[in-house]
């Protein structure tokens, strides 16, 4: 019999999960029974901003096909909830009063948008209902109202300074809405980017006609438009900022609800050991936002370092490839195990010995917009000349961190490289984007930098494309035949004027052509030099 | 008195159009032969001058290039040099049999063909027929290339047989025939790009490979719309600085990525060409939402591109898609992966949402590499097809050949391995225990390389047909001296599918043979059924009607059209005029539409553990320079070209040349678990600071494919050329570099 394998939620990385198991559902080594609350398949929750501004259209968002997917024997559940978990009986009880059984289940919960404690908001966190006027960005729904704020060329504040408030801003703004983001603290991206970094971003934001209210604390929202609805947001100096839609983007939260509900153990997430297993319990699975890598054992020092869950979509991804791959080991093995060659089969130990995932690195966070570049990473707070942090972490011979910095805020760009041993453990880019690119790619890559920093800053230079020593004699001009400019100066001197001629005596400029105009720039230095003496 | 004759350069697919002239002073020399030339006499044509113990004679022909839509009477440098092999020291005349000393000395044909024949009996007396391997490749003329096949599967019985063009273009071809339904390199003529506004160019350097392509590329560099993407600055990187478009350099092996980037822009900002998705093509939804997980700011972090040069990139093609023209064009860099088909296929994918290929004046294309590259994957060389590019396992292309033929189908044996297997089963059991080599240096320009050299001495029987004692043929019990190019009769067809005739201007030295005449008279020693000739028109006739009804579809095309100057572009079925832009009316699957396929970037496997705390570990890439050819048999032994690039250089990027202490000319190791290359360092800022660069045409110390993995592509059968960990480190000394072989040099 095919291993029962239920998934709840069906957001991106579940999208991702499902994907990597149908050649076992199709082979009919697992059974899989996927449940999702909204009422369409899985999209792609990222561009959901763009969607908002009406770049990209719903149905190029889609990642999923429930119709593909049930042709595949797939069991897809669409706009029903789980309303519990029965571990002893491993069922899942859904609201529509089925209960599908389950071998292995994986929370795919994903996470849901923190509504700030305002006064004019329902803080129900586990059913927001929002007023007219205001709106978080997650869902579909979501985006359809930014659509229509955007279209009508609306007022938008957005609240919040994180990633995902920032693109919605430019995208907004340069779609023709009027924007306004309001953060806490001095800069933008407070979390995750340096002072010298969020002051450049700033300065970026606003060129791109953004207006930046920085170190606010709002405490209200007031509905005094004609329709009752969202007319300004209050804050805590008694001013306000008023709007005809109000964005919210203070962040994420995992949700929990149903593991706690049925006694997992969570901590900001399902806590997961580094099979994504739920602790203390080998039939149930997290990944993705909902999911915290941290495993039981008290002195594994991975653990010890991690953070909580990441809220961006590639760890979700990792994870869902490899979770992939290792039910269908277990599917394998519970096949394997149910005939009478051997209880235990090789697939249950090709599953145990599948290496771990390792552990993610700190996120890199890239903005998403046109016309404005920044990446970020790790930690980049500490300062070139902070000497005290810079030391702190250089014990039993490791070496300390370094720090390389460029900083031209006239022309926006900023780049920040925290190093130590000359590997990234941060960096910010802000205006340059090759530099941004390289250096995240050096960073995933854990690779050391060359020694001479300012090779990556060069990178966005107008230098990089310039042809170098074109004035050398020496130097090949015709590549197809080999022939240096010395071999053509001496065919001119020996009498050819002509680039025909220069072709005839020495086949310069015979291949591709490309070396016509060179050659006739020698052939006319050469008579310029002979009339002029 | 002189003579000349119109025919095509011996290297690449552009296949040149050139004029050889025999200079009315040189007087033929008297050949030393035993047998008298095979071949009818052409009384106006002078022999080589073959001076064996002497020093290089005077070429003995005189090139020049002739105006032709491809080159335009343009040559490249290994064109202009190319007479200067005929009348080599080096050059083999008489077959050689390798003694048990291990020194080759001459035999006569009879001895050679008798040894032959025992050796395949014995062989498959003993291990069935299966143990005799063929190994061919993509220089051969399309006469011979077809033979090849015949005799094989015929004459030799064997299933054993595929040829080096599995190292080249199989996998845009199995890209091909999955999106189109056929694959024909570029299926447009080459004169189609001169009048585009955008070009975009995957992993290919024409400038250094084929340099009078170039000239096709001026139009889209005026429009400032050649977009190149390559992980080296390279020469036609280069062309596009000074408003000549965008160079892409994105880390090796993300090429992949990088085109579901470009993609997932053009449906992302509603810039797809819907009507003609919805008219002509399958599997769109599909294909949208596989891209959708890769957006431009993800694509930058995992390719190192820029996300706005992506932007651009996809915006640009579109534009130029309702404006002026864009094409796409795909080269090995792109394609020589373990996932070379899927990157072929996710550039078709790009071309199709685009609405590229089937129109007039825009399309995608793939840059075939070998001179006969093209023509050479057609008609039966490949393990899984018959001639007219027919799939072995169809029962239908099986009857139509065994009527061709005059067999029963039942004589025809089954798909046999890809190339890559094939080689890795040389002397194993169950393997190949004799094989015979044609045009086709394997021991240079297989993936690892050093556990091919070991499989060929582990043979029980190795048969090598060349005129140079390659590194191959000089681990070959038996050499068996062959034709150059300008020696004989027979037809190529070239990058676009065009069908070109190659003519005689010389006689060959009176020892050499044509494979023809080598294959028909083993055929005959081994009684084999159907018949197999010596003369090139006689073969070419019987090959129109095998690939009759294929989709290369050669029947309607004949010397005496070529030798008007006809020109003839597959399919050309009888009756026809040939087919100069495929898929104007509809593609080649059975409901006229081409199929999208969603592919992704595939997890790679984990490289060895750097062993060697001084060294550094590297990205390698491998690639051609302008002055040689393939592995080098040829070219290396022009010294006009040797002069200029004597010696396998590792260009590095300065920076991280310094973190290692390595300086301009240094030696350098570079090393992994499968071999060592040690070399020259050249340091050049125009290649990536994690990737090193060596050139794949020397031998020894200095082949590149020693370091390459024999891992391929699960479809196509490519091998990871493009994307090996090595690891880095300063040598003390450099090897005593003996650029050819020390047996030829004695």
């Amino acid at each position: 019999m095919s291993e029962q394998i239920v998934i709840v939620g069906f957001g991106p990385v579940a999208a991702r999960l499902i994907d990597e198991l149908l050649p076992a559902v199709r082979s009919g080594l697992a059974h899989l029974t996927v449940i999702g609350e909204e009422p369409d398949a899985a999209y792609n929750r990222v561009l959901v901003a763009d969607l908002g501004v009406g770049r990209t259209t719903a149905s190029a968002l889609a990642l999923s096909d429930a119709a593909a997917l049930i042709a595949d024997g797939v069991d897809v559940r669409l706009g029903v909830r789980v309303r519990r978990v029965d571990r002893a009986r491993q069922q899942v009880v859904l609201t529509d009063g089925t209960k599908p059984h389950y071998d292995r289940l994986v929370f795919a919960t994903g996470s849901r948008p923190v509504i700030p404690n305002l006064t004019g908001l329902n803080p129900d966190p586990a059913h927001p209902v929002l007023p007219a006027g205001v709106t978080a960005l997650r869902d579909l729904r979501d985006a359809e109202v930014l659509r229509q704020a955007v279209a009508g060329g609306k007022r938008v504040v957005v609240l919040g300074g994180g990633v995902l408030g920032l693109e919605t801003a430019l995208a907004a703004a340069e779609e023709g809405a009027t924007v306004t983001v309001v953060h806490n603290g001095p800069h933008p991206l407070g979390r995750n980017i340096d002072r010298g970094g969020g002051a450049v971003l700033a300065a970026g934001m606003r060129n791109c006609g953004v207006r930046m209210a920085g170190n606010a604390r709002s405490t209200g929202v007031e509905h005094n438009a004609p329709d009752g609805g969202f007319s300004a947001l209050l804050l805590d100096d008694g001013s306000a900022i008023d709007g005809d839609l109000l964005v919210l983007s203070c962040g994420v939260r995992p949700r929990v609800e149903l593991a706690e509900g049925c006694g997992l153990s969570t901590a900001t997430g399902i806590l997961v050991d580094h099979k994504l297993r739920a602790h203390h319990e080998p039939h149930i699975f997290a990944i993705g936002d909902c999911a915290e890598v941290r495993c039981p054992d008290p002195s594994c020092s991975d653990c010890r370092a991690a953070r909580g869950p990441s809220g961006l979509v590639g760890p979700g991804w990792r994870q869902a490839e490899w979770l992939a791959e290792y039910l269908t080991l277990l599917a394998e093995g519970s096949v394997d195990g149910s005939s009478d060659s051997s209880p235990t089969g090789d697939s249950v130990d090709a599953a145990e010995s599948l290496p771990e995932l390792p552990m993610e690195k700190p996120g890199v966070v890239v903005l998403k917009a046109r016309g404005m570049n920044m990446a970020v990473a790790g930690d980049n707070a500490a300062e070139p000349w902070d000497e005290e942090v810079l030391t702190a972490g250089a014990v039993n011979g490791r070496p300390r961190l370094q720090i390389a910095q460029w900083a031209d805020p006239e022309h926006g760009r900023y780049v920040k490289m925290t190093t130590r041993g000359g590997v990234l453990e941060g960096l910010v880019a802000v205006g340059m984007p090759r530099t941004a690119a390289e250096l995240v790619s050096l960073f995933e890559r854990g690779d050391e930098l060359p020694a001479d920093r300012s090779l990556l800053l060069r990178l966005d230079g107008p230098d990089q494309l310039a042809a170098a020593g074109n004035s050398d004699p020496e130097r090949t001009v015709c590549r197809c035949a080999g022939v240096t400019g010395t071999k053509i100066q001496d065919a001119v001197v020996d009498g050819c004027s002509t680039v025909a001629e220069v072709s005839g005596a020495t086949r310069a400029g015979t291949g591709c052509g490309g070396c016509h105009s060179d050659i006739k720039d020698i052939i006319e230095k050469h008579f310029q030099a002979a009339a002029a003496a | 008195m002189t003579t000349s004759a119109d025919t095509h350069c011996p290297y690449c697919a552009l296949q040149c159009a050139m004029t050889l002239k025999s200079p009315a002073a040189l007087t033929p020399a008297v050949q030393p032969g035993s047998d008298p030339v095979p071949a009818p006499p052409a009384p106006n044509v002078p022999a080589a001058a073959v001076d064996a113990g002497g020093a290089a004679a005077a070429p003995v022909l005189e090139v020049s290039g002739r105006d032709f839509p491809t080159n335009r009477g343009g040559l490249c440098r290994k064109g202009w040099t190319s007479a200067s092999l005929l009348s080599h020291p080096g050059r083999v005349t008489e077959p050689m049999l390798k003694g048990s000393d291990g020194v080759h000395r001459p035999v006569s044909w009879d001895e050679a063909l008798k040894l032959i024949t025992a050796a395949v009996k014995d062989t498959r007396a003993r291990y069935g027929a299966d143990a005799i391997g063929v190994f061919g490749g993509g220089g051969l003329t399309n006469e011979k290339a077809y033979q090849l096949g015949k005799f094989a599967r015929l004459a030799l019985g064997t299933s054993r047989i595929d040829y080096n063009g599995r190292f080249c273009m199989s996998s845009a071809a199995a890209a091909g025939m999955r999106a189109f339904g056929v694959d024909r390199g570029l299926p447009f003529p080459l004169e189609d790009l001169d009048g585009t506004s955008t070009i975009l160019m995957l992993g290919s350097n024409v400038a250094e490979t084929m340099p009078p392509f170039v000239q096709h590329l001026q139009g889209a560099r005026d429009a400032g719309g050649l977009i190149v993407v390559d992980p080296r600055r390279s020469a036609t990187a280069a062309f596009t600085s000074d408003g000549g478009g965008l160079h892409l350099q994105p880390l090796p092996g993300t090429d992949l990525t990088l085109l579901l980037g470009l993609s997932h822009v053009v449906i992302h900002e509603g810039l797809a060409d819907t009507e003609f998705i919805q008219a002509r093509t399958s599997g769109f939804e599909a294909l949208a939402r596989s891209v959708n997980a890769f957006w431009p700011e993800r694509v930058q972090s995992l390719t190192g591109v820029p996300a706005d040069l992506i932007r651009e990139t996809a915006r640009r093609l579109a534009h130029g898609a309702t404006k002026g023209g864009s094409y796409i064009l795909t080269g090995r860099g792109v394609e020589q992966h373990v996932d070379g088909t899927d990157t072929a296929t996710a550039a078709i994918n790009l071309s199709l949402l685009l609405g590229l290929p089937g129109s007039a004046r825009s399309g995608y294309g793939t840059l075939t590499g070998q001179g006969n590259g093209q023509g050479g994957r057609e008609h039966g060389q490949k393990a899984d097809q018959l001639p007219g590019y027919r799939k072995i396992t169809d029962p239908a292309a099986r009857a139509h050949m065994a009527k061709v033929w005059g067999v029963p189908e039942s004589l025809i044996p089954g798909p046999g391995l890809p190339a890559v297997q094939l080689l890795k089963s040389l002397g194993q059991p169950d393997g190949v225990r004799c094989l015979f080599v044609h045009a086709s240096n394997i021991a240079v320009a297989s993936p690892d390389a050093n556990a091919v050299i070991d499989g060929l001495r582990s043979l029980d029987f190795l048969v090598v047909c060349d005129f140079f004692v390659s590194e191959t043929a000089a681990e070959a019990d038996l050499i068996l001296p062959v034709l150059q190019w300008a020696e004989e009769e027979g037809t190529l067809t070239n990058l676009e599918g065009r069908v070109l005739r190659r003519r005689r201007a010389l006689q060959p030295p009176a020892g050499a043979r044509s494979e023809l005449w080598i294959m028909a008279r083993l055929a005959e020693a081994l009684e084999a059924p159907s018949t197999y000739s010596e003369d090139p028109e006689t073969v070419f006739e019987e090959l129109r009607l095998a690939s009759a009804g294929g989709l290369a579809d050669y029947s309607g095309i004949s010397y005496a059209m070529l030798d008007r100057g006809e020109a003839a572009y597959w399919p050309y079925p009888v009756g026809s005029s040939g087919t100069p832009r495929l898929f104007l009316d509809g593609f080649a699957h059975a409901d006229g539409k081409a199929v999208m396929t969603p592919v992704a970037p595939r997890r790679r496997r984990t490289p060895a553990e750097n062993p060697d705390p001084g060294a550094k570990t590297m990205t390698l890439i491998t690639g051609r320079l302008l002055e040689h050819y393939q592995s080098g048999a040829q070219t290396r032994r022009v010294s006009e070209l040797l002069a200029s690039q004597p010696e396998a250089k590792m260009q590095i990027h300065p920076a991280a040349a310094a973190s290692m202490g390595i300086t301009d000319g240094s030696f350098v190791s570079v090393a992994n678990e499968r071999g060592e290359v040690v070399c020259r360092a050249e340091l050049s800022t125009a290649i990536r600071p994690e990737t090193v660069f060596l050139p794949f045409h020397f031998p020894e110390l200095g082949s590149a494919n020693r370091l390459t993995e024999a891992a391929t592509d699960p479809i196509s059968g490519m091998p990871e050329f493009k994307f090996n960990k090595v690891w880095v480190r300063v040598a003390a000394n450099g090897p005593q570099h003996s650029v050819l072989q020390t047996s030829e040099a004695s």
